[in-house]
């Protein structure tokens, strides 16, 4: 997983994870009540700005992803533009009808989930899981228990993607792959479902005994090796974000794009 | 119930079974020791030797829900697990962060935590350039320290060994039980440990258990191993002097000249792991009818080299079997047993090579049936493949590959925690089998094999192919009786 | 005598880090599955809805593995997180989601007590879930605005699909698991199990 990640220098790694979580999914309140097409423009357009300054995922990784994700955003919003209520038709064929209202309502629905995916991506592509959890102890009380559940199961990728390996390996060393056929196809991939879900269960329980073993306990009381503090960045983050989501409110004000001040209406 | 008062601890009448098995795994079984003493736990594979060091730590049935009941389970405040299987015993990634975890959950200040962190890595002698290193790059041998230093981080009064050093080369079995008997000095004791030689000196009590689960001695070791020789050949307990005496009724390692004929040739041969060369040899013809066996460090690159052979890695240079279809002649065992089990049970895993190349059930059902009398599964035949024990599962993945009688088997390290009788009667099958024409190639850190049936020693040095030389056997004859005759010494 | 354990309903350590784990195995299939799931879209059939079912596999999968309450919401809500951190496409928005459903799927494994964990119930908490994804979307995706036909393919392909692939699909892959004996350890120990130290 690492190499994907450019460099954890970058600012927003820097923040506390916490707060990045909480503000970020907070959003999500925020997006959903707005019904002005103007204001979704502006702010995926922000958004996207604020994306390339601090992704921490190399140049060229970000460019598809974020190309990608704006074409899937407006698939996702197909059927609301084809077979949508609305009643300034633009095109119709058969069951396609698409109306200016309904092409609207599509768009917004497309940004608003491409907005999403664009801050979503920002908190995923520069937060690290370990300090991610440590922090959500430290900050939120998350109970322990869950929170190292969690540690633990995200540093398990590693060896499950090797565990992948292994069962091709020993398929191949048995003689599963040399037959043919659509039976043994099923069987093999019959087995290799059940096989990666069997071990992944088995580890989780050995890692669950190991960590017993080594004492842990489900209660809060603990110390721990990362501390995960505020600092200046933190403010620097807010104010960042507050930033943002106002700059998208204010162009939709004095710039706006559409004549769909809410997509609701007409 | 503070046990400290007491200064002992132990469990009485315990009785314990398995999910969905009619039977029990013990029956009242009672055991104690106190403080201080330095216990060896001695049976035959699979009699459940594992499973009471679990329910003396209390992990049974406090983190293990099984069956279980007894009269009394008096568990110590505070004590340390070594596990048999060396992966299973790691929480974290990183090395600093494991033995950092123990310290968390003991509650000591952040600002004191790098600082124990080498102390304790000091202690057992693991030397790092950086501390915050993934713990899956580490060798065996240093998992295995690791594995001690994270445990003695909890600061235990009781520590509870599972076989440790079931996958480490001879130098570093010697030095983990240096470890051992340095931080073992005022603390308690609990081994468990099929290779003795190396623990006979500092334990000073030892407990035979019989394939039932049953104990059936107890008492200081040199008195309970005098008095019960005969009973440890029969439970295939290794002892001290236990090769001479196999060696008596054995055919020694001269090679078949008939079959000189070559079976598969490497030129520039090298193996590759994540884009690195991890394993490379210049030239190496392998005949027929040799037992060939592969020795070296951990991590020297032996498991790289026989996956590189059958194809299991990405390779460069020429590999050249004389069989147009390898695979229908080639045997492999990995060196993790679980890595080669297909199905869920002993009996189909047996015959899942016979049902791929589509022999009758007739004899499919007498070939299963012969092989789990002859290594000794009988009673597992129903049990999943990962519900055996260590050794189990070790000659389950030995059988499976064998059943098929190929031309050519390659094993890694097929005898790692076996008992003494189940050792050699895999080494008298493979010796059979040899002496009918099969190849035996095997990567194994125990000597004596190697000096007693070997036909050909490869030697691997930091992944290459150092040293090919065909074992003479008047220079091993003198060695062995060196090697022996220390075993013999240290304990009678 | 140490106590004859009466079934523990609490969740212990190895249960939490097994239902995370299964939560992150899923949420790994979650991103993966994301672009062909994306892919299936443009058409405005929903056919996605089709495959829709397999976003709830997580809570009914790991109640039927565990089956200790408060798995099956954990397991959800859990596999909406790995999903995020994955930076799988629709970003914060599956949180909430994982969240509503797990909640509702786990609602009706309540109901029954936890005690049963035929295929019917786990179905019916496909279908919670299922529930709870539409009220969502109802405000988020505006579906009342859809013309009605297509509103109608649109539930009913959820239907079937969450049906099949968060009832029946985890029930199957569960009897499976059983043959394996993984899951044996993760049950609370039975009673005839203890007869056998008689
Ligand atoms: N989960 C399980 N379900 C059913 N049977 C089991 C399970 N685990 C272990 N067993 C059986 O219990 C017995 C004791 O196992 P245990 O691992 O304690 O043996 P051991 O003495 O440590 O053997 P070894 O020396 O090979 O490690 C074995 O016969 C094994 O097949
Ligand atoms: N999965 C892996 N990924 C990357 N490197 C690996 C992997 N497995 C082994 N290595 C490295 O390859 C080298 C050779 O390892 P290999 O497993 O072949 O050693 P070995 O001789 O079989 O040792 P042992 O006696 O401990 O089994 C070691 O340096 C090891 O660190
Ligand atoms: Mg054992
Ligand atoms: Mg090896």
């Amino acid at each position: 997983m690492d190499n994907v990640w450019a460099s954890t220098n970058k600012l927003f790694f820097k923040i506390n994870p916490s707060l990045k979580f909480l503000l970020i999914s907070s959003l999500f309140i925020v997006y959903l009540f707005v019904q002005n097409l103007n204001t979704m423009i502006w702010a995926s357009f922000f958004f996207l700005i604020l994306y390339y300054l601090v992704s921490g995922l190399a140049g060229k990784w970000s460019f598809w992803f974020v190309f990608l994700t704006l074409i899937v955003s407006l698939f996702s919003a197909s059927a609301m533009i084809m077979f949508g209520k609305g009643s300034h038709i633009i095109y119709h064929q058969s069951l396609i009808l698409i109306t200016q209202e309904s092409l609207a309502r599509g768009l917004l629905l497309g940004l608003r989930t491409f907005t999403f995916s664009l801050i979503g991506m920002i908190f995923a592509t520069t937060t690290l899981p370990v300090p991610f959890f440590y922090s959500l102890m430290q900050q939120l009380k998350v109970p322990v228990r869950y929170a190292y559940g969690c540690l633990a199961a995200f540093r398990m990728i590693p060896i499950m993607a090797e565990e992948f390996l292994h069962i091709r390996q020993a398929m191949r060393v048995r003689g599963m792959t040399r037959q043919k056929g659509i039976k043994p196809l099923y069987e093999r991939m019959n087995r290799y479902s059940l096989t990666m879900l069997a071990q992944s269960i088995r580890r989780a329980q050995r890692t669950a005994i190991a960590m017993e073993a080594k004492r842990f306990s489900m209660t809060e009381r603990r110390t721990y090796y990362y501390e995960i503090g505020w600092s200046r960045i933190d403010l620097y983050f807010i104010v960042i974000m507050l930033l943002t989501v106002t700059l998208g409110f204010v162009f939709a004000a004095y710039f706006p794009l559409t004549p769909f001040t809410n997509v609701l209406d007409h | 119930m503070s046990s400290t008062s007491r200064e002992g601890w132990g469990v009485t009448n315990l009785r314990l079974a398995f999910p969905k098995k009619n039977a029990m795994l013990f029956k009242d079984l009672s055991f104690d020791y106190q403080r201080g003493e330095k216990v060896l736990l001695l049976g035959p594979s699979g009699c459940g030797k594992s499973t009471v060091l679990q329910v003396l730590s209390g992990l049974i049935p406090h983190s293990i829900e099984l069956p279980m009941r007894s009269d009394r389970q008096e568990v110590p405040n505070n004590w340390g697990f070594i596990f048999q299987d060396p992966d299973t015993q790691f929480c974290m990634p990183y090395v600093d962060e494991e033995i950092a975890f123990v310290l968390e959950n003991r509650c000591i200040e952040r600002a004191q935590m790098s600082e124990l962190i080498q102390r304790y890595l000091d202690m057992v002698d693991l030397k790092l350039e950086n501390n915050h290193q993934l713990i899956r790059t580490l060798s065996g041998g240093m998992k295995q320290r690791l594995a001690i230093a994270s445990i003695l981080a909890l600061e235990p009064e009781v520590l509870f060994l599972d076989e440790p050093t079931a996958l480490l080369d001879p130098n570093g079995t010697e030095q983990l039980w240096k470890t051992v008997r340095q931080i073992g000095k005022d603390r308690t004791l609990i081994i468990v440990e099929h290779k003795i030689n190396h623990v006979l000196d500092f334990v000073d009590r030892v407990v035979l258990f019989n394939q039932h689960g049953e104990i059936f001695a107890d008492g200081p070791k040199q008195e309970t191993l005098a008095r019960y020789r005969d009973k440890l050949d029969e439970f295939g307990i290794w002892h001290p002097g236990i090769w001479s005496d196999y060696e008596k009724n054995q055919i020694g390692n001269q090679i078949n000249s008939e079959h000189a004929e070559s079976i598969l040739e490497l030129k520039n041969f090298a193996v590759l792991r994540q884009k690195q060369v991890k394993f490379s040899a210049d030239h190496l013809c392998l005949n027929r009818g040799e037992w060939i066996a592969i020795v070296g460090e951990n991590g020297a690159g032996k498991s790289t080299m026989i996956e590189g052979i059958m194809g299991l890695l990405r390779t460069n240079g020429q590999l050249r079997w004389s069989f147009d279809h390898p695979e229908n002649h080639v045997q492999f065992v990995f060196q993790n047993p679980e890595y080669q089990f297909v199905t869920d049970s002993v009996e189909d895993e047996l015959a899942f090579s016979l049902r791929v190349n589509k022999m009758n059930e007739e004899e499919i059902a007498r070939r299963v049936d012969e092989h789990l009398e002859r290594y000794a599964l009988k009673a597992q035949r129903n049990q999943h493949p990962f519900q055996l024990s260590t050794g189990q599962k070790r000659r389950l993945s030995v059988a499976s590959a064998m059943i098929n009688h190929p031309d050519v088997l390659i094993l890694d390290e097929p005898t790692f925690g076996q008992d003494a009788k189940n050792t050699f009667a895999l080494l008298d099958i493979f010796q059979q089998l040899r002496l009918a024409g099969t190849t035996i190639i095997m990567v194994t850190h125990e000597m004596e094999i190697v000096h007693h049936f070997a036909t050909r020693v490869l030697t691997v040095e930091n992944g290459r192919l150092v040293n090919d030389c065909v074992s003479s056997e008047g220079g091993e004859e003198r060695n062995r009786g060196q090697r022996l005759g220390e075993h013999e010494q240290v304990v009678f | 005598m140490s106590k004859e354990k009466s079934t523990n309903l609490k969740l212990n350590l190895t249960d939490i880090l097994v239902t995370i784990v299964i939560a992150l195995v899923f949420g790994l299939v979650f991103r993966l599955m994301g672009p062909v799931y994306d892919l299936v879209k443009p058409f405005g059939l929903h056919l996605d809805a089709l495959l829709y079912g397999i976003w709830f596999i997580a809570a009914p999968f790991a109640a039927l593995l565990i089956r200790k309450p408060g798995v099956a919401f954990l397991a959800e809500t859990a596999a909406a997180l790995a999903e995020m951190l994955f930076a799988g496409s629709g970003g914060v928005i599956n949180l909430y989601y994982g969240l509503l459903q797990g909640a509702f799927s786990e609602a009706v494994f309540a109901a029954w007590r936890y005690k049963k964990f035929s295929l019917g119930v786990t179905s019916l908490s496909a279908f919670a879930a299922l529930i709870a994804s539409i009220i969502l979307d109802a405000g988020y995706a505006y579906l009342p605005l859809l013309a009605g036909w297509n509103l109608t393919l649109y539930l009913v392909f959820r239907v079937i699909g969450s049906i099949l692939l968060s009832g029946l699909f985890p029930y199957a892959l569960v009897k499976g698991l059983e043959k394996t004996g993984v899951t044996q350890s993760l049950r609370p120990v039975t009673k005839e199990d203890y007869d056998v130290l008689n």
